[in-house]
């Protein structure tokens, strides 16, 4: 009896000894240096492998057409993001990698059609979620700033990428609609569902608007800066300082600050407002990032916040309070401000948790889906098209 | 005659609760398992993660069952294994310790009192 007792105490001590061994040398097993994620110039390996998963899935449509239902059936936003992520990763590509630029620019227009059919034959419904049919929309006829800023900023992107005069007037159009929208409305603050306004989208529609001027040469600078004053003014979270994420169209907050949305945000600020991008991505990483034994990875609240999960956070996974959602989303917002370390450790959480499936090359996270495979790719890519827009090199 | 060759393979002879034995056991079964379930394909369901369908043809109840068993074979594979295989190279390394010390030719009190 007291020798078994003995063995059972060591037995637990040496589990104990092992796992203290064990756990802190955990992430070595999945960590890779950054260049593998991300590399100035050109592309690294993870962004070849994971656009070559993409390209194929714009080649071969029985697979495409699997991979979107498989989104569409939880939420059909994600069908359309995935596109919109896909189109700005290749227009990066195209200018890191300017020998396979022909390919890159024959998918991004194949998106674009694609989107723009589906847009004019299903109606804007066709991508948003089923409750955007419950209520009517405030400002008539209904028009989605969602919709209108990511397909403003993919034809921006292909345009800057290389001109194409059918897409010019088209850019014209759309922007000009979301000005217009912008100035009859005194708060500035347009929707994307009814009563329901989202600072991700009016981020990417004053990107497409800028990007617009330097194609075109137009001149929103003031409409730019005004929305900018007024959204520090009157949508950052007085606890934490950052941006909220969604907002009536009187400015009354829905949900606060959050990992899902202020990322992109961050990304999205660095072309409008450098030094404002730089603060609310800070503010990001000291509220919502984390790294724990070595793997990095991100809330969706902010401690002085408490919120529900939903679509957008993903699933929660308790103790660490870590969001699928935010977590993807650290990586564009760590990418955009050089932030090797916290970069290094949110891909090391990729590959430790995200059960990555290669075959000929081609890359996928089996944890993930279309849309976030594209977020991580617009992630490992990200940099050359704002660097354009902000040097003034003309296409 | 078949059980008696299983039993004279000693990596298959039951082993006392927490031997050195018993964890290399435990993690072989682990492994077994999980190289079972990876190679069943079962990770391709863990796309339940993001809220998103594994399969069109399974129902969602059963993916999201298959995705939750990949993923704690997945984790005990990962982090349970390698700490089994360490802590019974601890306790045999510390049990030849003690042996050895055991076996060690230290002089007799009576012997040294007697010189």
């Amino acid at each position: 009896m007291k020798s078994r007792m003995k063995r059972i105490v060591a037995g637990l001590l040496a589990l104990m000894i092992a796992a203290l061994i064990w756990l802190p040398c955990l992430h070595l097993v999945f960590a890779r240096p950054l260049s593998d994620f991300r590399q100035d110039p050109g592309l690294s390996p993870k962004a070849r492998q994971l656009a070559a998963r993409h390209l194929e899935l714009w080649t071969d449509p029985v697979l495409r057409e699997q991979e979107l239902k498989k989104m569409r059936a939880s939420n059909a936003e994600w069908d359309f993001m995935g596109r919109s992520y896909l189109v700005w990763s290749l227009a990066n590509m195209c200018l890191r990698d300017p020998v396979s630029k022909p390919l890159y620019l024959q998918t991004m227009d194949q998106i674009i059609d694609e989107t723009l059919r589906l847009e004019k034959e299903q109606g804007m419904y066709f991508f948003l979620m089923g409750y955007a049919k419950e209520r009517h929309y405030l400002r008539q006829p209904a028009q989605s700033l969602f919709l209108d800023s990511e397909i403003a900023l993919m034809l921006a992107s292909r345009r800057m990428v290389e001109e194409k005069p059918e897409y010019k007037p088209l850019l014209t159009e759309r922007v000009n609609a979301m000005v217009g929208r912008f100035q009859k409305n005194p708060g500035m603050l347009l929707e994307s569902y009814p009563d329901e306004c989202w600072m991700f989208d009016h981020c990417v529609a004053l990107d497409a608007i800028k990007m617009a001027d330097y194609l075109d040469g137009s001149n929103h600078s003031a409409l730019i800066h005004d929305w900018l004053a007024m959204a520090k003014q009157k949508l950052v979270d007085r606890e934490s300082g950052l941006l909220i994420s969604s907002f009536t169209t009187d400015g009354v907050p829905l949900d606060g600050p959050e990992g899902s949305t202020i990322w992109m945000v961050a990304h999205s600020l660095q072309l409008l407002d450098e030094d404002f991008a730089r603060d609310q991505y800070q503010r990001a990483r000291k509220e919502l990032g984390a790294i724990t034994l070595g793997f990095g990875y991100a809330h969706e609240w902010p401690k002085s916040w408490k919120g529900q999960a939903d679509v957008d956070s993903g699933p929660i996974i308790p103790g660490f309070e870590i969001s699928a959602g935010s977590s993807g989303m650290a990586f564009i917002g760590a990418s955009t401000f050089d932030d090797g370390k916290f970069l290094t450790s949110l891909a090391t959480t990729l590959d430790f948790a995200g059960f990555p499936s290669r075959t000929r090359g081609r890359l996928k996270y089996c944890a993930s889906n279309q849309v976030g495979d594209a977020a991580l790719l617009y992630a490992t890519t990200l940099g050359p098209l704002w660097q354009k827009v902000k040097t003034g090199v003309k296409p | 005659m078949i059980k008696l060759f299983w039993q004279r393979l000693a990596v298959f002879q039951r082993a006392e609760f927490l031997s050195a034995r018993d964890l290399l056991q435990r993690a072989m079964a682990i492994s077994v398992l999980f190289l079972a379930a990876h190679l069943a394909g079962l990770h391709a369901f863990t796309s339940v993660l993001n809220g998103t369908v594994g399969s069109l043809v399974v129902e969602v109840k059963l993916g999201t069952f298959l995705a939750a068993v990949y993923i704690i074979l997945y984790l005990a594979f990962v982090i349970l294994v390698p700490v089994l295989v360490l802590a019974a190279v601890i306790l045999m390394v510390g049990q030849r310790c003690v042996r050895t010390k055991g076996n060690s030719p230290v002089t007799p009190r009576h012997k040294i009192l007697k010189t």
